[in-house]
């Protein structure tokens, strides 16, 4: 089976790795980088616990192969935080109670993350669609779907006091 | 086969052309062994259930043109196959003109999955349950499929054989799915029933979309496709001449829903009750063909 | 300057404080078992498993799986003879002679990579003779069905469970009280139900894995996602021949027990293959697949019920028959049927009552311990009787409840009294929060609504010596670091150890950091992270341990200022005295102690707290009657109500809001206290609606996420609200009692009970599926 060697940006840092043809991007993130923050849950495109922002769209990085990320940026969990300042999904996350074994934790900010990225101001039904690809088992969700709100919150509150001149 | 499914993905080439002679070519010397490669979110399933075992996946994504979507005032709009759901959703032409694709597509698994599945390969697929495929159809969607002999047109109404079967032969690629101009006043709707509110796959879809035609003696034509309750995406035609012939009214609307609860033949499985899924064909045929034509009126 | 008192700094218990392991979550820092960096040692393992629900293995060979490159070890049962088992040893670690369900590991594989050893599987060829299944608890039960475990009679087993050797039955729980038979002569309303309750599983969304190495001296080192390190040690090591200290089991963040990752399960073949490798660290996990159907399932059941009240409505007997499907190993399972068996009346004060709770081999999944441990399945039935028997007499639903049910000393079905509870609060708030008496219209022409109630009990089911201890130290900076051997799976388990710790000691919450992760080498003992014990058991023992310091402190700067130790305090981190208003802080003496006043040495030294907390007065239950005077230590019981549209077109039930009230005696955070209510609601009404295991021929019809679907966050209720309850556990921290279970309990027959109320159908078991409730309607003529 043929390697492969592919440039890739992960949380804005380039990397070079050698991935074999049928190494996940998810396997390659926790295998060859020892970024393990994204999390293993099912390898079907099911649960995604495996959710990372692929040239800024959320995917299943279980179900995408690490060879078609050449050239791609990628951003996971561990690149959500601005240089230690959290981002507003993941302090209102913790400020709402809304995570408890976290193992879908890394997914579910991901998917939030993007969700706001693209539709700043959701509704809780909004959310909640956004969300049906992220899997809790321990939450019960509501709590998830409060702090997407409050983050969505938060974020416009500082939308608006950044001066633009 | 999910008992015995593999922790990782069994071993394969993965391959890329720049030119896609040479992929058809490839594909066609390699047939059986060697498959395209788009979205990936069924290929990857399978291989892991060990269903599918092809030594070869034949990236085909960054061909030319796979990955545009544009719309052509007297052509219609042209969907590159690679072409993620999600792009395709949010396309502007497609929120104004084709409205029913989007709503189709919106109903597929879930926000990641979109983000690399693709409706030309969910069409490829051939699965009477995909979501997009009945829209597609009656939307008079036609595929352009490049060959080791060339390329051709398929027109998706011919195009499904049975479950996973179509009209692609070894070394096909299809490029792209062109949809002509919708008729003008075109509405439609797509009601999806799974086992959750969201994000399931369908154990029973239904696809309507109707327009004003003066011709007719109902004044609109109305058709309507079926999604997993046939080997095939099922159009039932019959409903269609309903609809047209008749006054269009709450009778004739449940008669014609009774005729698609008829026309269908699905089967009992883990999902669903056969006995289900044709009430469903029926409460929920009614539910589209009212919208539609309550849209219509106004 | 403001003088320390008790009075200016709130203790953190009751307090919402934050997690205290959230940042590591929310950062992806929190380092789960797959996570752990093992280098190229690292062997992975893969197992070769039974495609039979019921065979005799008649040979292996492994010759060709073994040459395949990359392959280092593999392991049959023929290498590990031992048996293993928690309350009942029945199983093997591999297969020996039988296997007994679908997914019985025969071999082990550890290769280089998981590849090569999965292709090594293929490789192995087992030659086996089929034999009859048995795939009904009721049939397993008869004379001519096949054997499951001929040796059932030569089995260990504890004492207070009672296998029937020649049988089936590992477990029959016996309750006989007053005389049924006489009673039901007097009842005005009589209701027999049967119920089946299909097979679910835990579906935590980190599958189950497990690392073990074996170093040159023999001791084994197993890192798990575990809720049970202590068991694991204790089964394992008895299994394989080892003395406890030989073992070490390390379990990092878990992510998701819910009873699915207690006990044994796939971590003693971890360990096996282990041994056979030289030292090399070997890790197995589970496919999400495997999770399914090799895993621990919560098993199914099969109920009678049949209940009787008198014209007022007051309940008079009960005869309830379980016949639970315990699958091909019951070792853990037998005691989730003999806690059904006492709790076997529902939370109510039944005069007359006979239960009998089996539990049944079947080559089936095996069946383990599941969040509600035998109350979510039982009171799935018996809270619909409940119902039924009041609309029999006339009565309200709710007004049924309250009369009936337990309250403060009432007689329990075991003899004995119950402890001060607040059950009938319970009912109460949950029907006001939902307006009980107000009947609401359906939203729309298509749509029936409805409302309904159920409550619950459940005490903690476990050994009468399950025990829990704690260490507390400080470092030089005053702050506490607290030892625990329980397991935070999410609900929160480390974030309330700080806060008992903190208030317990005088310092702040923020001070105390709990070492993680549990490592049997270093943290203190705990039986097992069950049976919602850890806040009542392990809070006791750390609050044991905190006193401990306290008084070490106390009793050293007590002689420091010549006052008595009953004058001083420890406020916010701070030692000050009542009497004469002198302050210092702990960081200043907690290492190094405190000079003498002659400067000729000094007192003290580092402080060290120890604690540990077991029942001590749980009495056994009558193998015959079911009867003791404290059979367990204690019961948590609430209750909820639900609201729900039925759509008549589809048969979907949408939740329109879900009401949970429980009596925690003491929230020691309520907000997570609330938190762990929604989650189990969720939980609960994932069961109600989606899940099942889909069996035909013991084999497993729907073994991934597709086809077993659990809530997502667009099936949950609108509207969820979650009341606390306050009725304090006098043994208990601060009066508290568990909750992490009981929130699931009720939340099935609540829905089952508003279902009746919105289209006057029942269902003869879970799940109500949109297709179950529509074909129910067509059929009675409710939808054309």
């Amino acid at each position: 089976m043929a390697f492969h060697k592919i440039s890739i940006t992960i949380n804005k840092e380039s990397e070079q790795v050698v991935v074999p043809s049928n190494m996940t991007l998810m396997q390659m993130l926790r295998e060859s980088l020892a970024l393990t923050g994204t999390k293993n849950g099912c390898s079907a495109g099911e649960c995604g616990a495996c959710t990372v922002l692929l040239n800024g769209q959320p995917v299943n990085s279980c179900m995408v192969l690490a060879v078609e990320c050449d050239g791609a940026e990628i951003i996971t969990v561990e690149g959500l935080a601005h240089d230690r300042q959290l981002d507003p999904i993941q302090e209102a996350i913790i400020e709402s109670g809304a995570v408890q074994c976290g193992f879908c934790t890394p997914g579910i900010l991901i998917s939030s993350r993007a969700l706001l990225d693209r539709n700043p101001d959701p509704t809780e039904d909004e959310i909640g669609e956004a969300l049906v690809g992220n899997l809790c088992r321990c939450t019960g969700y509501a709590r998830i779907i409060e702090a997407v709100k409050k983050a969505a919150r938060t974020k416009a509150i500082i939308a608006q006091s950044i001066p633009t001149d | 086969m999910s008992l015995n499914a593999h922790p990782g993905l069994p071993e394969f080439e993965y391959i890329k052309f720049e030119n896609i002679d040479d992929a058809s070519q490839f594909l066609a010397n390699h047939s059986g062994d060697a498959r395209p490669l788009m979205g990936g979110t069924d290929i990857f399933v399978r291989m892991r259930d060990g269903a599918w075992s092809d030594k070869y996946l034949v990236d085909v994504k960054s061909l030319s043109g796979m990955n545009e979507i544009a719309n052509n005032p007297t052509g219609g709009l042209f969907i590159g196959a690679a072409a993620n759901m999600n792009r395709v959703i949010a396309f502007q032409a497609v929120k104004e003109n084709y409205p029913i694709l989007a709503e189709a597509a919106n109903s597929c698994a879930s926000y990641q999955l979109r983000t690399r599945a693709t409706i030309v390969g969910n069409i490829c697929n051939a699965s009477p349950a995909g979501d997009t495929i009945g829209a597609c159809i009656l939307l008079g969607g036609i595929l352009n499929v490049h060959g080791i002999n060339g390329t051709r047109q398929e027109p998706l109404s011919k195009f499904f054989l049975g479950p996973g079967k179509s009209k692609l032969k070894a070394g096909d690629i299809v490029t792209s799915i062109q949809l002509p101009i919708p008729p003008k006043g075109m509405v439609g709707k797509y009601i999806k029933h799974g086992r959750n509110k969201v994000s399931d796959l369908a154990i029973v879809g239904i696809t309507v979309v109707g327009w004003p035609d003066a011709d007719l003696p109902s004044g609109l034509r109305i058709r309507l496709a079926l999604a997993s309750v046939a080997p095939v995406p099922l159009v039932v035609d019959q409903v269609e001449t309903i609809l047209s012939e008749k006054r269009i009214d709450e009778k004739t609307i449940a008669e014609a829903a009774q005729v698609a609860m008829s026309a269908c033949n699905p089967i009992d499985d883990v999902r669903a009750s056969a006995r289900y899924r044709k009430q469903m064909v029926r409460n929920l045929s009614i539910k589209a063909l009212t919208e539609v034509w309550e849209r219509l009126k106004n | 300057m403001i003088k320390a008192s008790a009075t200016n700094f709130p203790s953190p218990v009751g307090e919402s404080k934050p997690r205290i392991d959230a940042r590591e979550k929310i950062t992806g820092a929190a380092v789960y078992t797959d996570d752990l960096q093992f280098g190229s040692a690292l062997l992975h393992a893969r197992i070769k498993r039974s495609p039979y629900p019921h065979a005799l293995i008649k040979r292996i060979d492994v010759s060709k799986a073994r040459a395949l490159p990359g392959v280092k070890a593999i392991v049959t049962g023929q290498d590990f003879p031992g048996y293993i088992g928690l309350y009942l040893r029945d199983r093997y670690i591999f297969c020996r002679d039988r296997v007994r369900y679908v997914g019985d590991p025969v071999a082990g594989v550890a290769a280089v990579s998981e590849t090569a050893a999965e292709q090594a599987l293929d490789l192995i060829e087992v030659e086996y003779e089929v034999l009859e299944p048995v795939l009904d608890p009721e049939f397993g039960v008869n004379a001519e069905a096949p054997l499951i475990h001929p040796d059932l009679g030569k089995y260990e087993v504890v004492n207070f469970i009672f296998p029937k050797p020649g049988t089936n039955i590992s477990n029959h729980f016996k309750l006989r009280k007053g005389n049924v038979d006489s009673a039901w002569g007097k009842c005005a309303a009589i209701i027999e139900r049967k119920y089946r309750i299909p097979h679910i599983q835990h579906v935590p969304i980190e599958p189950h894995i497990a690392i073990a190495k074996v170093d040159d001296k023999g001791d084994v080192t197993l890192w798990a996602s575990s809720q049970s390190p202590f068991a694991q040690r204790n089964l394992i090591a008895q299994s394989l021949g080892l003395s406890q200290s030989e073992m070490r089991v390390i379990s990092p963040s878990v992510g998701g027990g819910f009873g699915s990752k207690a006990g044994v399960s796939m971590e003693s073949l971890a360990v096996a293959i282990a041994m056979k490798v030289n030292g090399h660290p070997v890790k197995l996990r589970l496919t999400r697949e495997e999770e399914f159907y090799t895993a621990f399932v919560r098993q199914g059941l099969v109920a009678y019920f049949k209940m009787g009240c008198d014209e007022k409505g007051q309940l008079l007997a009960m005869e309830n028959k379980f016949y639970w499907d315990g699958g091909a190993y019951t070792e853990y399972g037998v005691n989730i049927t003999r806690a059904a068996g006492y709790s076997c009346t529902g939370p109510y004060e039944v005069p007359n009552v006979k239960g009998d709770s089996y539990c049944v081999y079947t080559n089936h999944p095996v069946g383990g311990p599941m969040r509600g441990f035998g109350m979510p399945e039982m009171h799935a039935g018996l809270e619909q009787c409940i119902d039924d028997l009041a609309i029999q007499i006339g009565m309200d639903t709710v007004a049924f409840r309250k009369l009936n049910c337990l309250k403060t000393n009432s007689i329990l079905a075991t003899g004995g009294r119950i402890h001060p509870i607040g059950l009938d609060q319970c009912i109460e708030k949950a029907a006001e929060e939902i307006e009980w008496e107000k009947k609401v219209p359906a939203s729309a022409p298509n749509k029936r609504r409805g409302k309904g109630v159920a409550a619950m009990w459940k005490a903690p089911a476990m050994p009468p010596n399950a025990g829990s201890s704690a260490w507390v130290e400080l470092a030089e900076d005053g702050k506490v670091n607290v030892g625990v051997g329980g397991q935070d799976l999410g609900q929160g388990a480390f974030t309330i150890s700080a806060q008992m710790a903190a208030a317990a000691l005088g310092v702040p919450y923020e001070s105390v950091r709990v070492a993680v992760p549990v490592d049997t080498r270093y943290s203190p003992y705990e039986w097992q992270t069950v049976a919602s014990r850890l806040t009542w058991s392990m809070g006791n023992a750390i609050v044991n341990a905190a006193k401990d310091v306290r008084r070490q402190v106390l009793d050293l700067v007590a002689e420091d200022w010549e006052e008595s130790p009953d004058e001083l305090d420890i406020v916010n981190g701070v030692v000050i005295s009542y009497k004469s208003e002198k302050e210092t802080p702990l960081k200043n003496l907690v290492i190094y102690g405190l000079p003498n006043p002659d400067g000729r040495g000094w007192k003290g030294g580092p402080i060290i707290g120890r604690g540990n907390f077991m029942p001590n007065d749980v009495t056994g239950l009558d193998a015959e009657t079911g009867q003791g005077e404290h059979g367990v230590v204690h019961y948590t019981t609430g209750a909820q109500a639900i609201e729900l549209e039925v759509d008549l077109d589809t048969g979907r039930i949408e939740i329109i809001k879900g009401v949970a009230a429980f009596d925690v005696g003491k929230a020691i955070n309520p907000d997570m206290v609330k938190a762990q209510m929604e989650g189990g609601m969720v939980q609960g009404l994932s069961s109600a609606l989606f899940e099942q295991l889909q069996l035909k021929d013991g084999f497993l019809q729907n073994p991934n996420l597709v086809d077993y679907r659990i809530a997502t966050s667009t099936d949950i209720p609108r509207e969820m609200k979650s009341i606390i309850v306050e009725v304090p556990q006098d043994d208990g921290p601060w009066g508290a009692r568990g909750i992490g279970e009981h929130s699931m309990v009720p939340t099935l027959p609540a829905i089952a009970n508003a279902i009746y109320d919105a289209i006057g159908i029942r269902f003869d078991g879970p799940p109500f599926t949109a297709e179950k409730v529509y074909l129910a309607m067509l059929d009675a003529g409710i939808v054309k």
